[in-house]
């Protein structure tokens, strides 16, 4: 669904004991054009419908033409938009043909006229965004929390220096003394006189230019404000962030993803000085793509709490991307929407940062799944090195590469796992593995065991897990120099929460004879490592495990895991359409 | 009724609601704006009402445009009409025929049924003040019962009193269908709804069957290439088919995140091997399937994969197997763009980038390992996958 999301307009109305007024528009129409834009492409020849002509004029169904609001007064639009006091303060949502009005209508108690108990003392100030009628439900959200937002601060500064009664006592003079030289000629006097005026202006621009807004209201409050669905624009033509992916994103970061910014680090102070958290500052102080969310925080001693929510802030505002940290054993391919072809702006750019290397070429390297590892050869010379990782780095900001990760599945019979009972394969549904729970009570007790309860890799047979954890415990202890009964009994009890059938199927892998070969894979099964949700990286990271280690382990029970490559779902979001 | 305290909205953001009431209200030469039928009865209570007449009987700009309001807890959706007549108190008799829904809910499917619904309550009133003389309420209260029911119900509701019988549908507002491409084959999803389709449709439908592309269903049933992508589009539109990338042995296939739903979805899992079947009697087994899938990744084709795993003798149909796997998007194609690096080149045009392979292969005539050969000789020439 590509659309647009920046608004057709800005209408500023008021309505106070006076009535109601609309103030100004923004954009308002340079020159009233007369003639209704239909009648151009007219046929002359064509004969008028009788029945049409009984009635009132018919009205045009659309009310936008070339991405501007057509077809209603600025009387119709007042009347509208000073609503009634019970719709105050609160979201309005109006939708005419195909222009969809969205705004906070704010009370406002006016400051010279705070004595008087009666209405002539309240104003009510309604900034209203007119949209496409298509916009979704997400982009109205954010349209709504801008005027709200607008709504506190006018609010605010008319409690603290009249600043409202001050502003629209401008703009009514304005509309009084310039209506004989045409509407238009009026709010132009009114954007050169008042400075809530040009401060509409400029919103009105920024959102459709960048989706960025950055006001100073009265030249005391600023009011920032991100519009996500058109500020990842800039990064990914062509496809709508919405803030529930951002969310989503933001709900599977783990502290082994990292951050990458998409800006160079300089042009970052503009940001942070306006933000002014001293630990962004800090953290940015430290920033390296090659460094983890958890060596960041460590390194710039914060905590890595703390660190989730500046990455969560910069990934918003569409100032970085979370990416696995660039490694040697990163395996990427190129991006299934990577808008590469020759005449793509990207090569150019490309060209400009990396003098003599064509952007085609580089990223043709990729159409395989090739890691830096096998790109980097001993006899690489270390600038040459670097210069890799730098394409890469750049790559992976313009959201060319796509890493892969190799996930595994546990699959012990030839029909899968059927032995799931019908409520735990619900369980498998809705509340999957401690993946998707919340973040940080995971990793916080990143070296405690999970709760079994939480482990059991679907088997039924153990509901008594403290029991069966001591026994495994005891197992542990004991000595592996048995005779072949005990080391059969041992084998059997190690996969006591496994089906019969499984078990059966398992033994027949030579590698179940090690002990510590099937004390890895029945511990990595009970943890549900081997549902397809964790990837290599992650189940390395949460049981320190050497690569290795893992590998040899699913190269040894090949029989009953497979493995398959694909692209981590909670940061692919940003490359991926799907 | 039941859902008149909405108070506990559920967010069902953007989904289609059902209609919860119907109301009709005019403008009372002495009352002002007012509801002079509800059903059911009392759903938009007089204060409401008040708050937001505005938006109902409107000022003449706003007149025959469709308007919503959204309040806290109703959406209120309707069509603004005034008829111009001396015999009238105020020379003119306003009236606009409402539908409330759920705040949340999305609406515009009904905004043509409000249209249509208000042009009928029009005509009826043109011919013999059907509205305007006095007993509209009594009238009106079994119509707008039955037309809520019917449409909440069936979606479809027919009005049969005066001269001229109305039909209402409610129709379902969906995006654009893309533009479908020579390259591209049409797939049934669904089985053709029986009905009076046009006669291109039934010439090309039998051609339909999930491997010839576009291009070649043209040349199969005589119709013009762009007739039968008009056609294409439209079933596209109505979710009778989908499109799928062209079946070859050539072609590579990637897996996506969503493999992980063929080992624990049991559901999925039934229709996977059903599908995938060589034979009805014998189904494959899941690790077969899974693994051939599992197997897809970018430098395999599908031809390696036959060799590997000797399909067949597992009892599965890769061409199925490829079928499905895209139609439940457990795999993705992975495209080959060729991209020519030198710069003068009439080439230029054909290889930028733009287009792949397939697309290439189908404009020019040739085969896909034609084309590959030719191109691997050009050491300007760089393929991109992806």
């Amino acid at each position: 669904m590509n659309m647009d999301v920046s608004p057709l307009s800005i209408i500023l109305v008021k309505s106070d004991s006076k009535g109601d007024r609309l103030l100004f528009r923004y954009p308002f129409l340079i020159k009233q054009n007369n003639e209704p834009s239909s009648t151009h492409r007219k046929n002359p020849y064509t004969l008028p419908i009788v029945e049409d002509l009984l009635q009132s004029p018919v009205q045009p169904s659309s009310n936008i033409n070339k991405e501007n609001l057509t077809g209603l007064t600025d009387e119709v639009l007042s009347s509208l938009f000073a609503v009634k006091m019970e719709l105050c303060n609160r979201k309005f949502e109006l939708k005419v043909n195909d222009v969809r009005f969205v705004s906070h209508p704010t009370l406002l108690q006016l400051r010279n006229k705070q004595e008087k108990e009666d209405d002539s003392g309240i104003m009510l100030v309604n900034i209203v965004f007119a949209l496409q009628a298509l916009a979704s439900h997400s982009v109205v959200k954010c349209y709504h929390d801008l005027s709200k937002r607008l709504g506190i601060v006018l609010k605010y500064e008319e409690k603290r220096c009249g600043y409202v009664s001050e502003q629209t006592q401008l703009m009514t003079t304005a509309l009084d003394d310039g209506y004989p030289n045409g509407p238009g000629s009026a709010f132009k006097i009114i954007l050169e006189k008042c400075p809530l005026a040009s401060n509409i202006k400029k919103m009105y621009d920024d959102l459709c230019s960048t989706g960025l807004v950055n006001l100073r209201i009265n030249r005391w409050i600023p009011l920032s404000f991100c519009l996500p669905q058109k500020v990842h624009q800039w990064h990914m033509r062509g496809k709508i962030v919405e803030p529930e992916d951002i969310d989503r994103c933001l709900n599977a970061l783990r502290p082994y993803h990292s951050l990458l910014l998409l800006h160079p680090l300089q042009q970052m102070n503009d940001f942070t000085s306006l933000d002014g958290s001293p630990s962004l500052v800090r953290m940015l102080s430290q920033y390296s793509p090659l460094k983890n969310l958890q060596t960041l925080a460590a390194d710039s001693d914060l905590t890595l709490s703390h660190v989730f929510e500046l990455t969560a802030h910069l990934v918003y505002w569409a100032k970085a991307t979370v990416i696995f940290p660039v490694c040697s054993t990163n395996k990427y391919v190129i991006s299934p929407n990577a808008p590469i072809h020759i005449n793509s702006p990207l090569v150019e750019t490309f060209y400009e940062t990396f003098p003599g290397v064509n952007l085609n070429r580089v990223i043709s390297e990729f159409s395989l799944p090739t890691s830096l590892g096998q790109k980097c050869n001993p006899l690489y010379h270390r600038s040459q090195q670097s210069h890799l990782v730098q394409t890469i780095i750049w790559m992976l900001q313009h959201h060319l590469l796509l890493q892969l990760h190799t996930y595994i599945q546990y699959m012990p019979t030839e029909n899968g796992l059927l032995h799931i009972k019908s409520d735990q394969s619900k369980k498998h549904m809705t509340s999957p593995s401690p993946r998707s729970s919340t973040v940080m009570s995971n990793y916080q007790a990143t070296n405690t065991e999970y709760p079994r309860a939480e482990s059991e890799s679907g088997a039924s047979t153990v509901s008594e897990t403290p029991e069966l954890l001591s026994k495994a415990v005891i197992i542990e202890n004991v000595s592996f120099t048995s005779t072949e009964d005990d080391k059969q009994d041992f084998q059997e009890e190690l996969l006591l929460d496994f089906t019969d059938e499984e078990r059966s199927s398992i033994f027949k892998i030579p590698a179940t004879n090690t002990p510590e070969d099937l004390k890895l894979f029945a511990k990595l099964c009970r943890k549900e490592y081997f549902q397809g949700n964790h990837h290599i990286e992650e189940i390395m990271y949460l049981e320190n495990l050497r690569r290795s280690q893992l590998l040899q382990l699913l190269d040894k029970f090949r029989d009953v895991l497979i493995t398959y490559e694909t692209e981590d779902p909670a940061i692919a979001m940003f490359s991926c359409s799907s | 009724m039941e859902n008149s305290k909405s108070n506990t909205v559920v967010p069902n953001n953007g989904k289609e609601g059902p209609i919860r009431c119907i109301f009709f209200c005019e403008f009372h030469p002495t009352a002002g704006p007012i509801i002079s039928c509800q059903v059911p009865a009392n759903y938009i209570s007089k204060e409401l009402f008040d708050s937001i007449s505005v938006y109902i009987i409107t000022k003449a700009e706003l007149q025959k445009s469709t308007i919503t309001v959204t309040l806290k807890d109703h959406k209120i959706l309707g069509f603004p009409v005034r008829i111009d007549d001396k015999k009238y108190a105020r020379n003119a008799f306003h009236f606009n025929l409402c539908f409330a829904c759920d705040s949340n809910a999305r609406t515009v499917q009904y905004e043509s049924v409000v249209t249509k619904f208000s042009d009928y309550l029009m005509s009826m009133e043109m011919d013999n003040n059907f509205l305007s003389d006095g007993k509209a309420s009594i009238k009106l209260t079994p119509i707008l019962t039955q037309v809520m029911e019917q449409l909440n119900k069936t979606g479809e509701c027919a009005l049969t009193d005066g001269p001229t019988a109305t039909h209402l549908k409610v129709c379902q507002i969906r995006l654009d269908p893309p533009s479908v491409m020579d390259h591209q084959v049409p797939l049934f999803i669904k089985a053709l709804p029986e009905q009076q389709w046009d006669l291109t449709t039934q010439q090309v439908t039998p051609y339909i069957d999930g491997f010839n592309h576009v291009a070649r269903i043209a040349a199969l049933s005589d119709v013009e290439n762009n007739l039968v992508k008009a056609c294409v589009q439209n079933l596209v539109y109505y979710g009778v088919v989908a499109l799928v990338p062209l079946f070859q042995y050539g072609n590579v296939y990637c897996t996506t995140p969503k493999l992980k739903l063929l080992a624990q979805d049991m559901l999925l899992q039934k229709k996977c091997l059903e599908y995938v079947s060589k034979s009805k009697r014998q189904l494959p087994t899941l690790r077969d399937v899974f693994r051939m899938y599992a197997a897809m990744t970018r430098g395999t084709t599908i031809r390696d994969l036959c060799v590997r795993f000797n399909p067949p003798i597992l009892r599965i149909d890769e061409r199925k197997l490829v079928q499905f796997g895209i139609l439940e998007q457990i795999i993705r194609r992975v495209h080959k763009y060729p991209v020519i690096l030198s710069e003068q080149s009439d080439l230029q045009k054909s290889l930028s980038g733009a287009s792949c392979l397939d697309e290439l292969c189908c404009s020019i005539g040739v085969t896909a390992q034609q084309m590959e050969d030719q191109l691997e000789r050009d050491h300007n020439v760089v393929m991109l996958w992806k």
